[in-house]
């Protein structure tokens, strides 16, 4: 899936199963106990980071996703 | 969400939102187009829903929220060294609670010279349902949010 097809598809416009089933997959998510993939993040203010900065800052770190609903 | 992160915070846990996508795109917050958008609509969440705890964003093809299962409203827990402890499909404030308290007690067995070694368990969890606060949010998004949501599910 080129990267415009999939920034369109992932970012969907209308709530449909056909659009958002698509991407619920938690069944194939990442092991627990197993070291964890790392992505680059942003901050509000633009500035880039990583999940890996964030969870090395703590013992425990907390990580919600979401969105307003 | 909050009120857990700052009751642990103190104990070395941290907490952050990640911010992904519309879930329900409507007229006020439609579907993103661009990094400039995500970001003014994860201030927006921000403000309006008193988010407390940093908010990060993903990529505009959420390559984070993908990989990690894609669910709306997910939480996961970490450990330092990036190794995920707790899973859950859904976020539930007590749900994280529980886990928390049992992850500090874990690290004072081991301060006190306890052995421990890891395995899993599976549990089914429980969360209130409160349908009129998740319409209430649909409503902020906008008419067609909530259009679209009652035509999936009723």
């Amino acid at each position: 899936m080129a990267e415009a097809d999939l920034i369109a598809r992932y970012n969907y416009d209308e709530f449909v199963p056909a659009k958002f089933e698509l991407w619920m997959n938690f069944a194939a998510s990442p092991p627990l106990g197993q070291p964890a993939p790392d992505f680059p993040l942003w901050h509000l203010d633009g500035s880039e980071t990583r999940l890996s900065a964030i969870w090395s800052q703590h013992m425990y770190t907390i990580v919600e996703f979401g969105s307003f609903t | 969400m909050n009120a857990v992160a700052e009751r642990f915070a103190p104990q070395g846990v941290g907490s952050i939102f990640l911010y992904t996508h519309e879930a329900h795109p409507g007229e006020y917050y439609p579907h993103l187009t661009s990094m400039e958008q995500k970001f003014r609509h994860a201030r927006a969440l921000r403000d309006i829903l008193g988010v407390t705890r940093p908010i990060l964003v993903d990529a505009l093809d959420a390559a984070c929220h993908r990989a990690y299962g894609g669910m709306p409203n997910m939480s996961w827990i970490f450990n330092q060294a990036g190794i995920p402890i707790y899973k859950s499909d859904w976020t539930d404030a007590r749900s994280i609670e529980n886990a928390i308290l049992y992850f500090l007690d874990v690290r004072e067995r081991r301060e006190r010279g306890e052995r421990l070694a890891p395995f899993h368990v599976e549990r089914l969890d429980y969360r209130t349902r409160d349908m009129e606060a998740f319409y209430r949010g649909l409503e902020r998004n906008g008419p067609k949010a909530v259009r679209e949501f009652r035509a999936v599910f009723g």
